[in-house]
């Protein structure tokens, strides 16, 4: 058996159809499992990777024995093979973490495990399908598993957070799939190639009414302002590492779908304008919120929406650099997110009162935990020389390129508000007057492990950035040729107009 | 009666009843206090939505795309098959829709056994 | 007042999507000529008789074209119903049991209901096993068996299906489904890939894997739906 992209769906699918049985034999495997699952997938990532790399070209992975219009294809090209790799190395890492995160009866652990495997193969699905249907019923078992994981523990107030969440969830995919619907009747197909080439045929008031549908019900998933209602409750409700999940994976998997609908399937230039703005508002908005909240993971939540929304502004701008920024700050986002998850959830956990001015010293007793926390602090802020400087820089220089001096000053201005809230937060931790809580979680040994690496991948990509920049610079240059991605898919057929 | 008429008003009964049925399942979303009637709008919602594939996927005169004995005579005495991608899509569709409104009611019934009620107003933190 | 505005949103939404629709002629075939197969669904009319020997063209679509949408499909149901099982755990207290409604029905209706229970479960599997070849398959079959069950829990106080047989069913119908997917990508080259010999149009066994998988799908979403309808019934009482 070659390795090829479908291993991203089948293998985590088999195991999760196979967990209930193996459950039977011993409740440990049910844990084991899923992690050898990611383990084997992101092993899948490297070889596919290094194949997109040493070719030039995508893997393309048709289903069913149909060519790419007539059946479902998957696409691991430089673009969406750089965002699967991502979410699968992140993915690996969270259930690293969350081996033994928290004791819980062996009967919800083990829907736990298989909810978490279903969210990241989702997320991946969404990214490599190349049919617009079949991203559509990924979203929606992403969607799926994330409600019912946002619920998962009874102590919280999770049942209302994920129901608000379903709420507007049923919204997003009903607004996907009456654009979809709308879309198969004026090109009469459901392959993203095909219908990228015969958008021109579409009137164009149709075009805006299927754009306007795509862009509000995938802008909730990418947590677009003002659909963005949903988030920091299901990040703050539901259990740290899917916390971090969404913010690694699901969110990422949101930006992709939004990206793709505008870059590929459409030629309408306005749109672009529309994120830029849509970008800002989404930033300005979330990160004076952010600054309001007392809750730590409330307050990461809305500067995940401000992340989500600078990158929306990049992408906005659309030239090559800003292109290359965006998928940079994903990247970065994915990372240092993850790691102010990983660290602030034992923050909190340590904190009956969830509040971040009852965190007051906590620096003293948690070393190691404040120490990362302060560390994707520093990077998410974007101070040097950590990842996330970079990053930073690369937008700005794109946005000055474009003589969007009011875009420079506004993305400056909202920076010296994130590095205020947390600063704050930061110095709160170290020098804040310890009040004496007993309680102790100390960090399991997996979440030392995963944390280490993701505060190493910070200050390594910080120093030497080149590590990463080649494979996002290959990855910007597929996103933005259309006509390549049209020509890979659909080769037959592309001939066959040539004719 | 005339044909272009009688399409008329065959299309306006069609899009009409399942954008009505859309616009019912909004109306209880956005205004039904009780968390069972707001899921109950959800799919009402959903319902006219695999309304309006069907109905687009409609060909005048077609008969179902199947080829039993029986299909296959009517297409060769010249009768057209009506679209069969829109049927299969609502198929998945109605399937998902199941899901989320069984997940949606199992939602209801934790809030119910936490909160003792499933009125919206009620729920703190539900409001936004 | 709020009512107010929700009904101009309404007309507003209303108005959109009667224009939008408006412009999508009803009962016009937008499906191009067949034989230039200029869109999927005049492909999937074209071919399907020919390559694959399935006489309904609905479950072509569902089960081999698009047949990945299909596993998605059954793993949003798989996923719906962990997600009820994990919202709505609850550890049994000392002294409880299961009940699914409180009271025993009517003798009517519990007689009626043993005499029509196998019926469906055969009209069930009927549909399932005839999905390639009459409207119907895996998805109608398995909900027609699940409202045979919804019939027995009303009927019945005490009636129960066994959490280990409906784990296992809808288990190894799952596994059953991905297997012959990766049997295809082993033997034949892609995921799913119809590898069997496709047989004589209109007979019973006839369309090569696609009466396999849709029977899977069949057993898996009878389970699942017992399942979900049982954890959706079902509560803890003290005697």
């Amino acid at each position: 058996m070659v390795i090829s992209p479908v291993h991203y769906i089948a293998l985590p699918l088999l195991a999760a159809f196979l967990i209930p049985l193996f459950a039977k034999i011993n409740k440990e495997l049910v844990r084991i499992i899923p992690g050898l699952v990611l383990a084997y997938l992101s092993a899948v990532s490297i070889v596919l990777m290094q194949k997109v790399v040493n070719t030039g070209q995508p893997v393309i992975e048709t289903l069913a024995g149909w060519q790419a219009p007539w059946g479902i294809n998957l696409v691991f090209s430089a673009f969406t093979g750089f965002l699967a790799t991502l979410m699968t190395f992140m993915a690996l890492l969270i259930w690293i973490y969350s081996y033994r995160f928290k004791k819980i009866d062996s009967e919800p652990a083990m829907k736990y495990y298989i909810l978490f495997m279903m969210l990241v193969t989702g997320s991946t699905g969404i990214v490599l399908t190349g049919d617009i249907f079949n991203m559509f019923v990924f979203m929606e078992i992403t969607a799926i598993a994330a409600y019912s994981l946002t619920a998962f523990y009874r102590d919280r107030d999770g049942a209302e957070a994920g129901f608000k969440y379903l709420l507007i969830g049923s919204f997003a995919s009903a607004f996907v799939l009456l654009a979809i619907l709308l879309l198969y009747t004026q090109v009469g197909t459901l392959n993203m190639a095909q219908i990228a080439e015969r958008m021109h045929t579409v009137p164009t008031g149709m075009k805006i009414t299927i754009l306007v549908l795509f862009v509000t019900g995938l802008g909730i998933e990418a947590e677009m302002f003002p659909l963005n209602g949903w988030a920091p409750d299901a990040y703050s409700q539901s259990p740290g590492p899917v916390g971090a999940t969404f913010a690694a994976l699901v969110v990422k998997a949101g930006v992709y779908s939004l990206i793709r609908v505008i870059f590929t399937l459409f030629d309408i230039h306005g749109a672009f304008d529309f994120l830029v703005i849509m970008g800002i508002i989404t930033l300005v908005i979330s990160e004076f919120a952010a600054m309001k909240q007392t809750n730590l993971k409330r307050m990461l939540a809305y500067s995940s929406i401000g992340q989500m929304g600078f990158v929306l502004i990049a992408f906005g701008i659309g030239t090559k650099e800003a292109v290359f920024g965006a998928l940079f700050l994903m990247f970065n986002h994915a990372v240092i997110k993850g790691l102010l998850f990983m660290s602030g959830s034992y923050l909190v956990y340590n904190t009956p009162s969830k509040d971040i001015k009852d965190m007051a010293g906590i620096g003293r007793k948690f070393p190691f935990m404040t120490f990362f926390f302060a560390l994707g602090a520093f990077a998410i802020v974007g101070l040097p020389p950590f990842a996330g400087f970079w990053s930073k820089l690369y937008i700005l220089l794109a946005a000055a390129d474009e003589a969007m001096l009011g875009l420079v000053a506004i993305i400056l201005m909202v920076s010296i508000v994130e590095i205020v809230y947390y600063f704050r937060v930061v110095a709160k931790l170290y020098w804040g007057k310890p009040t004496d809580n007993e309680v102790y979680h100390k960090p399991t040994f997996g979440g030392y492990i995963s944390m280490t690496i993701l505060a190493g991948v910070i200050l390594l990509v910080g120093f030497y950035p080149d590590v990463i920049t080649g494979f996002i610079d290959r990855a910007a240059d597929t996103l933005l040729d259309k006509g390549e991605y049209i020509s890979n898919v659909l080769p037959k057929v592309q001939e066959l107009v040539n004719m | 009666m005339d044909p272009v008429l009688y399409n008329k008003i065959v299309s306006i009964g069609i899009y009409g009843s399942a954008i009505g049925l859309i616009l019912i399942g909004l109306y209880a979303v956005l205004v039904k206090k009780h968390l069972t009637k707001i899921v109950i709008g959800l799919s009402i919602i959903d319902s006219g939505i695999h309304l309006l594939f069907i109905a687009v996927g409609f060909i005048k005169g077609g008969t179902a795309p199947i080829f039993s004995p029986k299909g296959i005579e009517l297409v060769n005495q010249g009768t057209a098959m009506v679209d069969p991608v829109p049927q299969a899509l609502v198929l998945t569709a109605i399937v998902i829709g199941f899901g989320v409104t069984a997940v949606a009611l199992s939602l209801v019934i934790r809030l119910y056994r936490h909160q003792h009620t499933a009125k919206i107003d009620h729920i703190k933190s539900l409001k936004w | 007042m709020k009512k107010a505005i929700v009904i101009l949103l309404l007309a507003v939404v209303g108005w959109v999507l009667v224009d939008t629709f408006f412009q999508v002629n009803f009962g016009e075939s937008r499906l191009g000529e067949l034989e230039q197969q200029k869109t999927v669904g005049a492909f999937y009319l074209n071919n399907t008789v020919e390559k694959l020997t399935v006489a309904n063209v609905v479950t072509a679509i569902v089960v081999n074209y698009r047949g990945f949408d299909t596993l998605g499909e059954v793993t949003v149901l798989f996923l719906a119903a962990a997600g009820l099982g994990s919202i709505l755990y609850r550890r049994k207290e000392e002294g409880e049991h299961d009940v699914m409604v409180l009271n025993n029905s009517s003798q009517l209706l519990q007689t009626g209901a043993r005499l029509i229970f196998p019926a469906i479960l055969v009209l069930g599997v009927y549909v399932f096993i005839h999905g390639h070849l009459t409207p119907g398959g895996g998805f109608q079959g398995g909900a027609i068996i699940a409202t045979g069950f919804l019939l027995m829990f009303m009927a019945y106080k005490d009636y129960h299906v066994s959490h280990n047989v409906l784990t296992w069913v809808e288990s190894l119908a799952g596994v059953l489904f991905v297997t012959v997917g990766i049997w295809g990508l082993i033997s034949g080259g892609s995921f799913l890939e119809n590898v069997l010999g496709t047989g004589v149009l209109n007979d019973l066994v006839s369309g090569g894997v696609v009466p396999i998988i849709y029977i899977a799908v069949g057993f898996k979403v009878a389970a699942e739906l017992t399942g979900v309808l049982e954890t959706l019934l079902n509560f803890k009482t003290k005697k």
